[in-house]
């Protein structure tokens, strides 16, 4: 697919998405604050209980920017994943024209998904700024231009790595009749284990050593650990390979799940 | 080149004894049924194309006749490439569709009267634009071609407008649109002129003699509209519960099926007294007509007859015998084999 082609795609969408409403605006606002003040009234009262002022290696200013910062990427890594997606296509016969196209259809699709990630990435930048002017960056003191490099690769693979991810439970749609259940699933998974719920320090021992080899720990703690700078260049290193490798190999199995799939599609809908 | 090399050259589709079984798993309504079907699901299967053979040249429509059901879009779902058939072969443009190579997607189109193909979110033109990209389309042929279309179907004014927020005819031609803008060599139109007014059906069967005349595409067309099949197929295949039935010139359908003919007798305008007509009725089956006219249908061996009847008993001004219409025939054929069939 040409590099035109994959830009023009995501201009088209991103278009599209900017053009919403407020309310669209107004809920990630409202998710974003409700999420932190969850997050501030349980360390608030963790940190008051155990009477301790460092948990897991972080205090509590550090605390909260780690949850700023993975709520926000937690948005540009799973862009809005339940629209304009391959089940839905599949679904309802959208697929149909995609499949006349002289195109790849993931292509087109990672493309549309990309595109999509705009208004998000405002967000971002709006979120940071709230951070920046309403506690004057507290906790984020370890932030350096070198930090910010690696983490902005980790998001970058990150993407990748999740969109791999949940290609093929999309594309069961082939078969099954509702692959949300799976796509919750691969939410809550991820969520636990890549570090969305708490920073993985915070898990015994021999989870953490197995979870290293898993692709979810790339998705979230990885950016936010290497911008915060709480990770070795070499550990980080380790973790970008990991999540690298499962790339390449999530990628093969979507391809050949996309593959089984087409030869059974009866092309529903038209 | 030889001849046969050149007239092979020229059959941009082939069709070879396509089949294709759909497996639907049947499923009990309500919520027991759900839950039954958790355990043993049936699966039935479905033949809807039984072996269909036919050859399209360049520069031909080839007109797809079947009722509901007989498996006219999964024909073109094979054709075009979307669905993997259970059996048989097709190519074309030298290439087996459901490969989906780019070089095949690049030089076909596939209209779907029944689903919209365009972006609903998108202003016509922004969706064009994408095409553009996808099909690689040159800037300068772009240009050219859009606006000769967009002139030609009228719809200039309506480019920059949302296309959920067109007309039904108005998004069609759009749909027509993008589908030529790449010049396809092979077009694939299923039930195209489906839903639309008289004056938008006949804009697009012009449009598409038009087209066909400049760049000589193979055309494979489904309708429901006999007009449509009359005004744009010298050929046509009919198909029925996936069989085939016929193909070949359309004229040959009335030649080969028809049973009976309509004798048309106008009468002298100062007839006056009403006429008794029943002495007729021996020869046929007596139709609605105008005033100061008789309409008979007869079995073909009988029209000499029945001509010579009404002659002799009426005061006749003049007299036409004309074939069933199309549509009639047709009907009667699907008809025919459903009461053999039963
Ligand atoms: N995706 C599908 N899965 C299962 N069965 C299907 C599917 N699509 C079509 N069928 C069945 O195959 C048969 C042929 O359908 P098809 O859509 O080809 O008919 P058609 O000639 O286009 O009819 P129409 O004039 O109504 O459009 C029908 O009996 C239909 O129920
Ligand atoms: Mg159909």
């Amino acid at each position: 697919m040409s590099p035109r082609l994959f830009l023009q795609v995501a201009s088209v969408e991103m278009r599209k998405r900017m053009s919403y409403r407020v309310d669209f605006w107004i809920n990630a606002f409202v998710g974003f604050a409700a999420e932190l003040t969850v997050a501030w009234f349980l360390w608030t009262a963790l940190y008051a209980e155990s009477g301790k002022s460092v948990i897991g290696g972080y205090d509590f200013d550090t605390m909260l920017v780690y949850y700023v910062f993975v709520i926000v990427f937690s948005r540009l890594v799973r862009g809005t994943e339940f629209e304009a997606n391959v089940s839905q296509d599949i679904y309802e016969g959208g697929l149909n024209r995609y499949l006349v196209f002289p195109a790849s259809y993931f292509g087109l699709k990672y493309a549309q998904h990309i595109g999509g990630l705009f208004p998000t990435i405002v967000q971002t930048g709006a979120f940071v700024a709230f951070w920046l002017i309403a506690t004057g960056g507290a906790g984020g003191e370890s932030i350096t231009p070198t930090g910010v490099l690696m983490c902005a690769a980790s998001l970058i693979l990150a993407n990748l790595l999740y969109y791999a991810m949940s290609f093929p439970l999309h594309v069961t749609a082939f078969w099954a009749d509702n692959v949300w259940s799976l796509l919750v699933t691969l939410r809550f998974a991820s969520n636990l284990l890549g570090g969305r719920m708490f920073p993985l320090v915070l898990f015994p021992l021999f989870l953490r050593n197995a979870n290293e080899w898993l692709p979810f720990r790339t998705l979230f703690a990885l950016p936010v650990e290497a911008l915060l700078g709480r990770i070795s260049f070499d550990a980080w290193l380790q973790g970008m390979a990991v999540g690298l490798v499962w790339l390449v190999v999530l990628a093969q199995v979507g391809r050949a799940v996309w593959r089984r799939g087409n030869l059974q599609y009866s092309g529903i809908g038209i | 080149m030889t001849i046969a090399a050149l007239s092979r050259a020229s059959t941009m589709i082939r069709v070879r004894d396509l089949q294709k079984t759909y497996y639907v798993h049947e499923k009990a309504p309500g919520l027991w049924g759900s839950i039954r079907s958790l355990v043993a699901r049936k699966r039935i299967a479905k033949q809807a194309v039984q072996g269909v053979n036919l050859d399209v040249e360049e520069g031909e429509i080839l007109g797809l006749v079947g009722p509901n059901g007989a498996g006219k879009t999964t024909l073109v779902k094979m054709l075009a490439g979307i669905i993997h058939p259970s059996g048989g072969d097709a190519q074309v443009l030298g290439h087996t569709p459901w490969e989906r190579h780019n070089d095949f997607r690049r030089q076909i189109a596939l209209i779907m009267g029944q689903k919209a193909q365009l972006w609903w979110d998108l202003p016509a033109a922004d969706g064009f634009l994408l095409l553009k990209e996808i099909y690689r389309v040159p800037d300068e042929r772009y240009a050219k071609n859009l606006a000769y279309l967009a002139e030609v179907l009228d719809v200039t004014k309506h480019l920059n407008v949302q296309v959920r927020r067109l007309s039904l005819g108005e998004r069609m031609k759009m749909e027509l649109i993008a589908a030529l803008l790449h010049e396809p060599r092979v077009v694939f139109l299923d039930e195209p002129t489906i839903g639309l007014d008289l004056t938008a059906q006949r804009a697009i069967r012009d449009f598409l003699l038009a087209y066909r005349e400049e760049h000589r595409p193979a055309m494979i067309l489904t309708s429901h509209y006999m007009e449509d099949i009359e005004r744009l197929c010298k050929r046509i295949v009919i198909i029925d519960g996936g069989e085939f039935i016929y193909d070949g010139p359309l004229e040959r359908v009335a030649k080969t099926y028809a049973t009976q003919k309509v004798i048309t007798a106008h009468l002298r305008a100062n007839v006056g007294t009403p006429i008794d007509l029943t002495a007729f009725e021996r020869f046929g089956e007596l139709l609605p007509a105008e005033e100061n006219e008789v309409k008979l249908r007869v079995a073909r061996d009988a029209v000499a007859e029945a001509a010579a009847a009404l002659l002799a008993g009426l005061p006749v001004a003049d007299l036409s015998i004309d074939e069933e219409d199309i549509g009639t025939i047709i009907e009667r054929i699907f008809r025919e084999r459903r009461v053999e069939s039963s």
